[in-house]
């Protein structure tokens, strides 16, 4: 068994190494670099104005590390075929628990140090604490994180007629009462309390986890929840797999859907209009891209950036859209219906030329707000004009033609 | 003759999996298609409705093919898949739309088809629900409500029985009987045998790609004389002079 959690470990970690790779892109690394310096500066700052005996110091520093020690989730990896699967294991999985928890602790750890690195300087102003002291929140904290990790795998176990030993006020309510201890008193009394807390669930889950089963379903959607919040923000940077994106009913747009006539003609108009807007795959691009660009005209100054900036975003957005051509291709019916090839194109062409035309209206508008001069608000809106009928007009049907072609 | 399926080779690769298979519905005929697991049926059905086109052999609809007219082949079949696929950012008023639209109905006489069809079926107060809250049964009562909306001359149903209600499966076999009276073709393909027996006018038995035999019930059993009785036995008995 823990040579089963070391395989998906391996695979895991082959996994995220590849996203974050992604994720860590040259760009992405210098703006990060220019944030976290900006927030230096301004740390250092703050902590010029601060002196000791403040009396909201240390409530401050609670809520801080209160936060922090709940960072850094109970990783299982459990899929969901495993409760199928090794049902028949159930005890041997108390190895790949406990290994799984021994994983866990890593980030988990790091995070808890790091915070802690970063709080030091605010200690010794504000409390007049030395650097022992210091270290003893330091244990404190790593103790209390073992503990609560801890709570988590006992409670990967079901107890009958008990409360989930993890629930979200018992972790609170612990960690609360031991970094409190810790700032108003002395962090080692804090450190002893934590040892205690952390030994008395160890004592009580090696006596108890023998005779009991693991919570299947809770572990698996719990694991899934974890996975999707990662995967969620791998998707910002670049498309993961994983994340299909959700449907929202969205009522209020239902007035404009309707406009779209119910006639033969209309009906793949009617479809790609609809899971445009209910989807957030597609629409969450279009609006991300629009919102940046806009930001971004709103700031820039020149005769010329303004245009290209607007041409750049209008291609980047039109040349997204196309796969969404594509979209419904898996759906029976796409092909079962009597509707031709060529009017499901000439809707799409409609929907990329409406998308097209609204983003650059906003564009321009911005261009035109925040410069309010002639030369650039004129160049922005001929190119943006002409790039919009060239690319929804021209190239998509052009493109999605030869991409059928070459299908077949 | 509705449907004609003449000599067709086929499949998904170039390794046929429709070896030389032939047989037709006429009108107002209900023929079931019966076959093991990878017998054939769904490539069949495939090939049909147009997904995947023949290496040999034609299919005609009326007459007509679907290289000389896909619109007009498209428009007299209706289809059931056997896992109900559905647009997942449309409502089931918008699927129901939907289907009008691409069948070019008449918006009101189809409304009011789709409401005897979605009383019958217990759909009708949830109309704006969204596929991903209805159960497997409902979604499967969703394709049938959808293509039994149409006035399709040729009815294409894939297993139509799994996971839905009792209740369901005898609306669902007098809807059939219905659309058969007024002249419409079916071609069904099921596993559920005494059902089949009972309902069908005639059956294809599809065995490795090819048609075992074909018939009404007594053909069958005249064909088959030591077999038994039901279609159960002799299907049972067909498919074991091959195991051997």
């Amino acid at each position: 068994m823990i040579q089963l959690f070391k395989n998906r470990r391996a695979r895991h970690l082959r996994e995220m190494a590849k996203y974050l790779r992604l994720v860590f892109n040259d760009f992405f690394v210098f703006a990060l670099l220019f944030f976290l310096g900006g927030l230096g500066l301004g740390y250092s700052n703050l902590l010029k104005t601060l002196t000791s005996g403040l009396w909201w110091a240390p409530l401050v520093a609670l809520v801080v590390l209160g936060i922090t020690v709940q960072v850094g989730r109970f990783a299982t990896l459990i899929e969901d075929a495993d409760r199928v699967f090794l049902l028949p294991k159930e005890r041997a999985m108390q190895g790949y628990l406990v290994a799984a928890r021994r994983y866990s602790q890593w980030l988990a750890q790091a995070t808890q140090l790091i915070v802690l690195f970063i709080m030091t300087p605010y200690l010794r102003v504000t409390l007049s604490w030395s650097l022992a002291t210091v270290a003893g929140l330091a244990v404190t904290q790593v103790i209390l994180k073992d503990t609560l990790l801890r709570l988590d795998l006992a409670s990967a176990y079901q107890v009958t007629g008990q409360r989930r030993m993890n629930h979200w006020t018992n972790k609170w309510g612990l960690s609360l009462i031991v970094l409190a201890v810790g700032l108003w008193t002395n962090p080692w009394i804090a450190a002893i309390l934590a040892v205690l807390a952390d030994g008395a669930v160890a004592v009580w889950f090696q006596q108890h986890w023998q005779r009991q089963q693991i919570r299947w379903r809770e572990q698996i959607a719990l694991e899934d929840n974890r996975m999707l919040g990662i995967y969620r923000f791998f998707n910002l940077f670049t498309d993961v797999p994983m994340v299909s994106g959700t449907i929202h009913r969205r009522h209020y747009l239902d007035g404009l859907l309707r406009r779209i006539p119910v006639r033969h003609d209309q009906a793949y108009l009617y479809l790609y209009s609809r899971g445009m807007l209910r989807g957030t795959e597609f629409s969450g691009l279009v609006v991300r891209l629009t919102v940046i660009g806009m930001i971004l005209l709103a700031f820039i100054q020149g005769t010329w950036l303004p245009v290209i900036l607007t041409a750049l975003f209008i291609y980047l957005i039109g040349f997204q859209l196309l796969p969404f051509f594509q979209q419904y291709d898996d759906i029976v019916f796409t092909h079962v219906y009597p509707l031709t090839w060529e009017q499901r194109l000439r809707s799409f062409v409609q929907l990329v030329t409406l998308i097209l035309t609204t983003t650059a209206g906003l564009m321009c508008l911005v261009v035109i707000l925040a410069d309010r001069r002639l030369l650039p608000a004129l160049g922005t809106v001929g190119v943006a004009a002409v790039e919009v009928w060239y690319l929804a007009r021209v190239y998509t049907p052009q493109r999605l033609k030869r991409a059928a072609q070459n299908k077949g | 003759m509705a449907l004609t399926v003449s000599h067709v080779v086929g499949g998904y690769s170039q390794i046929p999996v429709l070896k030389d298979i032939s047989f037709d519905v006429k009108d107002g005929e209900l023929v079931g298609l019966i076959g093991l697991n990878g017998a054939g049926k769904s490539t069949t059905i495939n090939h049909i409705i147009g997904l995947l086109t023949p290496h040999k052999g034609t299919i005609t609809i009326n007459g007509v093919t679907i290289t000389q007219d896909s619109q007009a082949y498209k428009q007299q079949i209706a289809y059931i898949p056997e896992t109900p696929v559905l647009y997942q950012e449309l409502t089931l008023r918008e699927h129901l739309e939907m289907a009008m639209m691409a069948y070019d109905l008449d918006q009101d006489q189809a409304w009011e088809t789709a409401k005897k069809l979605l009383k019958t079926f217990r759909l009708a107060n949830k109309l704006d629900w969204f596929p991903a809250n209805f159960s497997k049964g409902m979604k499967q009562k969703v394709m049938i409500v959808c293509a039994f909306l149409t006035q399709a001359k040729l009815f294409i149903i894939d297993e139509p029985f799994l996971g839905l209600d009792p209740l369901a499966v005898n609306d669902l076999l007098h809807l059939i009987q219905e659309r058969k009276a007024q002249g419409a073709s079916i071609l069904m393909s099921t596993h559920v045998l005494d059902t089949a027996q009972r309902y069908c006018d005639r059956f294809v038995l599809l065995h490795s790609g090819q048609v075992k035999t074909e018939g009404t019930l007594s053909e069958l059993q005249a064909a088959l004389p030591e077999a038994g009785e039901s279609l159960n036995d002799i299907y049972l008995s067909m498919t074991k002079v091959d195991r051997q």
